[in-house]
Protein backbone atom coordinates (compact mmCIF):
# COMPACT_ATOMS: atom_id res chain seq x y z
CA UNK A 1 0.00 0.00 0.00
CA UNK A 2 0.77 3.41 -0.74
CA UNK A 3 2.01 5.58 2.29
CA UNK A 4 0.04 8.82 2.11
CA UNK A 5 -2.92 6.56 1.49
CA UNK A 6 -1.90 4.84 4.45
CA UNK A 7 -1.69 7.89 6.41
CA UNK A 8 -4.64 9.29 5.28
CA UNK A 9 -7.27 6.96 6.82
CA UNK A 10 -6.24 8.60 10.15
CA UNK A 11 -7.13 12.51 9.38
CA UNK A 12 -8.76 14.45 10.32
CA UNK A 13 -7.69 13.88 13.79
CA UNK A 14 -9.79 14.92 16.57
CA UNK A 15 -8.90 18.20 18.48
CA UNK A 16 -7.82 16.13 21.51
CA UNK A 17 -6.00 13.19 19.57
CA UNK A 18 -3.98 16.45 17.58
CA UNK A 19 -3.18 17.36 20.90
CA UNK A 20 -2.56 14.04 22.50
CA UNK A 21 0.50 13.14 19.82
CA UNK A 22 1.95 16.93 19.85
CA UNK A 23 2.42 16.29 23.85
CA UNK A 24 3.91 13.04 23.23
CA UNK A 25 6.57 14.14 21.10
CA UNK A 26 8.56 13.63 24.50
CA UNK A 27 8.09 9.93 26.45
CA UNK A 28 5.09 10.90 28.80
CA UNK A 29 2.46 8.56 31.09
CA UNK A 30 -0.98 9.83 31.31
CA UNK A 31 -0.98 12.37 33.68
CA UNK A 32 1.86 14.32 32.03
CA UNK A 33 -0.05 14.51 29.00
CA UNK A 34 -3.33 15.66 30.48
CA UNK A 35 -0.77 18.29 32.32
CA UNK A 36 0.71 19.46 28.62
CA UNK A 37 -2.23 19.74 26.90
CA UNK A 38 -3.87 22.06 29.77
CA UNK A 39 -0.23 24.23 29.05
CA UNK A 40 0.07 23.90 25.30
CA UNK A 41 -3.18 24.63 24.52
CA UNK A 42 -3.10 27.35 26.37
CA UNK A 43 -6.14 26.03 28.85
CA UNK A 44 -8.55 25.76 26.05
CA UNK A 45 -8.62 21.81 26.03
CA UNK A 46 -8.79 19.69 28.39
CA UNK A 47 -8.53 16.02 27.96
CA UNK A 48 -10.43 13.83 30.62
CA UNK A 49 -9.24 10.36 31.53
CA UNK A 50 -11.58 8.36 29.72
CA UNK A 51 -10.90 10.29 26.93
CA UNK A 52 -7.36 9.73 26.93
CA UNK A 53 -7.39 5.89 28.00
CA UNK A 54 -9.82 5.40 24.85
CA UNK A 55 -7.16 7.42 22.84
CA UNK A 56 -4.03 5.91 24.07
CA UNK A 57 -5.76 1.86 23.56
CA UNK A 58 -6.70 3.23 19.46
CA UNK A 59 -3.45 4.77 18.99
CA UNK A 60 -1.33 2.26 20.24
CA UNK A 61 -3.13 -0.34 17.86
CA UNK A 62 -2.81 1.55 15.50
CA UNK A 63 0.85 1.83 15.57
CA UNK A 64 0.65 5.98 16.32
CA UNK A 65 2.02 5.80 19.49
CA UNK A 66 4.22 3.15 21.26
CA UNK A 67 5.04 1.90 25.02
CA UNK A 68 8.64 3.13 25.96
CA UNK A 69 8.22 2.10 29.67
CA UNK A 70 6.47 2.00 33.20
CA UNK A 71 7.16 3.88 36.03
CA UNK A 72 4.44 2.78 39.50
CA UNK A 73 1.72 1.59 36.86
CA UNK A 74 2.08 4.24 34.81
CA UNK A 75 2.36 3.53 31.53
CA UNK A 76 4.98 5.61 29.77
CA UNK A 77 4.09 6.26 25.38
CA UNK A 78 5.67 7.79 23.04
CA UNK A 79 4.98 9.04 19.36
CA UNK A 80 6.10 6.56 16.68
CA UNK A 81 7.42 7.47 13.33
CA UNK A 82 4.00 7.13 11.41
CA UNK A 83 2.60 9.01 14.35
CA UNK A 84 4.78 11.81 13.62
CA UNK A 85 3.98 11.45 9.88
CA UNK A 86 -0.19 11.46 10.77
CA UNK A 87 0.57 14.16 12.95
CA UNK A 88 2.70 16.09 10.18
CA UNK A 89 -0.22 15.68 7.71
CA UNK A 90 -2.54 17.07 10.26
CA UNK A 91 -0.82 19.96 10.82
CA UNK A 92 -0.65 21.22 7.21
CA UNK A 93 -4.20 20.17 6.96
CA UNK A 94 -4.28 23.17 9.73
CA UNK A 95 -2.45 25.07 8.62
CA UNK A 96 -4.27 25.81 5.31
CA UNK A 97 -7.28 26.47 7.66
CA UNK A 98 -5.48 28.90 9.56
CA UNK A 99 -4.45 30.39 6.78
CA UNK A 100 -7.54 31.20 4.69
CA UNK A 101 -9.28 31.93 8.07
CA UNK A 102 -6.62 35.03 8.98
CA UNK A 103 -6.88 36.01 4.90
CA UNK A 104 -10.51 35.80 5.20
CA UNK A 105 -11.30 36.68 8.38
CA UNK A 106 -9.77 40.01 8.18
CA UNK A 107 -12.10 41.18 5.92
CA UNK A 108 -15.10 39.88 7.60
CA UNK B 1 -18.37 6.29 66.07
CA UNK B 2 -20.09 4.52 63.04
CA UNK B 3 -21.46 6.14 60.17
CA UNK B 4 -25.04 5.33 59.56
CA UNK B 5 -25.67 4.01 56.40
CA UNK B 6 -28.63 3.42 53.89
CA UNK B 7 -29.22 0.79 51.04
CA UNK B 8 -30.91 1.98 48.33
CA UNK B 9 -32.31 -0.19 45.32
CA UNK B 10 -32.91 1.66 42.01
CA UNK B 11 -32.54 0.61 38.40
CA UNK B 12 -31.55 2.45 35.47
CA UNK B 13 -30.96 1.41 32.32
CA UNK B 14 -27.37 1.51 30.27
CA UNK B 15 -28.48 4.17 27.93
CA UNK B 16 -29.90 6.53 30.72
CA UNK B 17 -26.00 6.29 32.65
CA UNK B 18 -26.22 10.28 32.80
CA UNK B 19 -29.41 10.04 34.88
CA UNK B 20 -28.25 7.51 37.33
CA UNK B 21 -25.05 9.94 37.25
CA UNK B 22 -27.07 12.99 38.37
CA UNK B 23 -29.03 10.97 41.04
CA UNK B 24 -25.90 9.76 42.69
CA UNK B 25 -24.97 13.60 42.70
CA UNK B 26 -28.15 14.88 44.11
CA UNK B 27 -27.90 11.90 47.29
CA UNK B 28 -24.16 13.48 47.58
CA UNK B 29 -25.81 17.11 47.83
CA UNK B 30 -28.03 15.73 50.54
CA UNK B 31 -25.08 14.22 52.22
CA UNK B 32 -25.53 10.53 51.06
CA UNK B 33 -22.21 9.27 49.53
CA UNK B 34 -21.90 6.39 47.76
CA UNK B 35 -19.80 3.69 49.92
CA UNK B 36 -19.93 0.85 47.18
CA UNK B 37 -22.37 -1.61 44.91
CA UNK B 38 -23.42 -4.91 45.43
CA UNK B 39 -25.88 -6.20 43.15
CA UNK B 40 -26.90 -4.17 40.29
CA UNK B 41 -29.13 -1.74 41.38
CA UNK B 42 -28.16 -1.91 44.99
CA UNK B 43 -26.30 1.21 46.18
CA UNK B 44 -24.81 1.77 49.76
CA UNK B 45 -24.79 5.08 50.93
CA UNK B 46 -22.88 6.94 54.34
CA UNK B 47 -24.06 9.65 55.61
CA UNK B 48 -21.50 12.56 55.65
CA UNK B 49 -21.60 16.57 54.81
CA UNK B 50 -23.64 17.07 51.95
CA UNK B 51 -21.58 17.51 48.96
CA UNK B 52 -20.97 19.01 45.44
CA UNK B 53 -19.72 15.74 43.92
CA UNK B 54 -19.60 14.66 40.23
CA UNK B 55 -20.09 11.22 39.39
CA UNK B 56 -19.31 9.52 36.52
CA UNK B 57 -19.59 5.74 35.17
CA UNK B 58 -16.98 4.07 32.38
CA UNK B 59 -17.71 1.49 30.85
CA UNK B 60 -14.79 -1.17 30.22
CA UNK B 61 -15.33 -4.37 29.02
CA UNK B 62 -12.06 -6.26 29.37
CA UNK B 63 -9.35 -3.98 31.02
CA UNK B 64 -5.91 -6.00 30.41
CA UNK B 65 -4.56 -2.80 32.19
CA UNK B 66 -7.10 -2.17 35.01
CA UNK B 67 -4.71 -0.83 37.22
CA UNK B 68 -3.04 1.72 34.74
CA UNK B 69 -6.83 2.35 33.94
CA UNK B 70 -7.60 3.51 37.83
CA UNK B 71 -4.16 4.86 37.99
CA UNK B 72 -4.75 7.50 35.42
CA UNK B 73 -8.00 8.18 36.17
CA UNK B 74 -7.13 8.53 40.03
CA UNK B 75 -3.63 10.77 38.36
CA UNK B 76 -6.82 13.33 37.32
CA UNK B 77 -8.52 13.42 40.09
CA UNK B 78 -11.27 10.65 40.39
CA UNK B 79 -11.71 8.76 43.21
CA UNK B 80 -13.12 5.27 41.95
CA UNK B 81 -15.52 3.43 44.51
CA UNK B 82 -16.64 0.61 42.98
CA UNK B 83 -17.53 -1.59 39.85
CA UNK B 84 -21.06 -3.24 38.95
CA UNK B 85 -20.24 -5.99 36.01
CA UNK B 86 -17.76 -3.54 33.53
CA UNK B 87 -19.25 -0.51 34.40
CA UNK B 88 -16.76 1.80 36.94
CA UNK B 89 -18.13 4.00 38.88
CA UNK B 90 -16.55 7.25 39.98
CA UNK B 91 -16.53 10.56 41.47
CA UNK B 92 -14.79 13.95 41.77
CA UNK B 93 -16.02 17.38 43.69
CA UNK B 94 -16.53 20.18 41.08
CA UNK B 95 -14.43 23.24 42.19
CA UNK B 96 -15.23 26.29 40.73
CA UNK B 97 -17.86 26.86 37.42
CA UNK B 98 -17.00 23.72 36.12
CA UNK B 99 -17.71 20.23 35.94
CA UNK B 100 -15.50 17.69 35.78
CA UNK B 101 -15.69 15.05 32.94
CA UNK B 102 -14.41 11.79 31.93
CA UNK B 103 -15.08 11.62 28.55
CA UNK B 104 -14.61 15.16 27.21
CA UNK B 105 -15.45 15.15 23.34
CA UNK B 106 -18.41 13.27 21.79
CA UNK B 107 -16.31 10.98 19.71
CA UNK B 108 -14.82 9.24 22.63
CA UNK B 109 -17.71 9.05 24.55
CA UNK B 110 -19.46 7.41 21.83
CA UNK B 111 -17.13 5.09 22.00
CA UNK B 112 -18.04 3.95 25.43
CA UNK B 113 -21.71 3.02 24.06
CA UNK B 114 -19.85 1.51 21.15
CA UNK B 115 -18.35 -1.06 23.49
CA UNK B 116 -22.10 -1.41 25.36
CA UNK B 117 -23.40 -2.47 22.08
CA UNK B 118 -20.41 -4.69 21.32
CA UNK B 119 -21.16 -6.89 24.58
CA UNK B 120 -24.71 -6.99 23.99
CA UNK B 121 -24.70 -8.12 20.31
CA UNK B 122 -21.95 -11.06 21.17
CA UNK B 123 -25.13 -12.61 23.29
CA UNK B 124 -27.40 -11.97 20.90
CA UNK B 125 -26.87 -14.93 18.99
CA UNK B 126 -26.86 -17.23 21.98
CA UNK B 127 -29.90 -15.87 23.10
CA UNK B 128 -31.67 -16.28 19.38
CA UNK B 129 -29.86 -19.82 19.63
CA UNK B 130 -32.17 -20.55 23.08
CA UNK B 131 -35.33 -19.06 21.67
CA UNK B 132 -35.43 -20.86 18.31
CA UNK B 133 -34.06 -23.87 19.37
CA UNK B 134 -37.63 -26.92 19.25
CA UNK B 135 -38.22 -28.74 21.97
CA UNK B 136 -38.74 -32.37 22.00
CA UNK B 137 -42.57 -33.00 22.15
CA UNK B 138 -43.72 -35.37 24.45
CA UNK B 139 -40.27 -35.30 26.61
CA UNK B 140 -40.20 -35.20 30.18
CA UNK B 141 -38.97 -31.12 30.27
CA UNK B 142 -41.30 -30.23 27.59
CA UNK B 143 -44.17 -27.63 30.06
CA UNK B 144 -41.11 -26.17 31.39
CA UNK B 145 -39.07 -25.43 28.11
CA UNK B 146 -42.04 -23.99 26.53
CA UNK B 147 -42.37 -21.77 29.59
CA UNK B 148 -38.67 -21.20 29.69
CA UNK B 149 -38.95 -20.46 25.97
CA UNK B 150 -42.09 -17.94 26.21
CA UNK B 151 -39.59 -16.24 29.48
CA UNK B 152 -36.72 -15.89 26.83
CA UNK B 153 -38.61 -14.64 23.92
CA UNK B 154 -39.78 -11.92 25.89
CA UNK B 155 -36.34 -11.02 26.80
CA UNK B 156 -35.17 -11.30 23.27
CA UNK B 157 -38.09 -8.44 22.67
CA UNK B 158 -36.89 -6.24 25.29
CA UNK B 159 -32.91 -6.82 24.14
CA UNK B 160 -33.35 -5.63 20.86
CA UNK B 161 -35.22 -2.38 22.24
CA UNK B 162 -32.09 -1.78 24.74
CA UNK B 163 -30.31 -2.26 21.47
CA UNK B 164 -32.14 0.36 19.23
CA UNK B 165 -31.73 2.30 22.41
CA UNK B 166 -27.94 2.54 22.46
CA UNK B 167 -27.47 2.57 19.31
CA UNK B 168 -29.50 6.07 19.28
CA UNK B 169 -27.32 7.29 21.88
CA UNK B 170 -24.37 6.40 19.24
CA UNK B 171 -26.50 8.60 16.62
CA UNK B 172 -26.99 11.25 18.84
CA UNK B 173 -23.15 11.70 19.97
CA UNK B 174 -21.62 11.15 16.44
CA UNK B 175 -23.81 14.15 14.91
CA UNK B 176 -23.22 17.15 16.08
Amino acid sequence: MDQSKDKSKFLPLTEATSYILLALDEPLHGYGVMQKIDQLSKGTVSVGPGTLYGAFTTLERDGLIAKVGEEDRRKIFRLTSLGRQVLQAQIQRLDILVRQARSIGESI
Amino acid sequence: MNKKTIQKTKWFWAWNDDKEEAWLGQMASEGWHLVSLRLPGNYLFEEGSPRQDVYRMDYISNPKDYQDYLQLFKDAGWEHIGRMGSWQYFRKSVQGNQVPEIYTDNTSKAQKYQRVLVTLVILLPILTVFVTRPAVEGGPWYDLHSIIKTLLSLFLIFYVYALVRIFNRILQLTKK
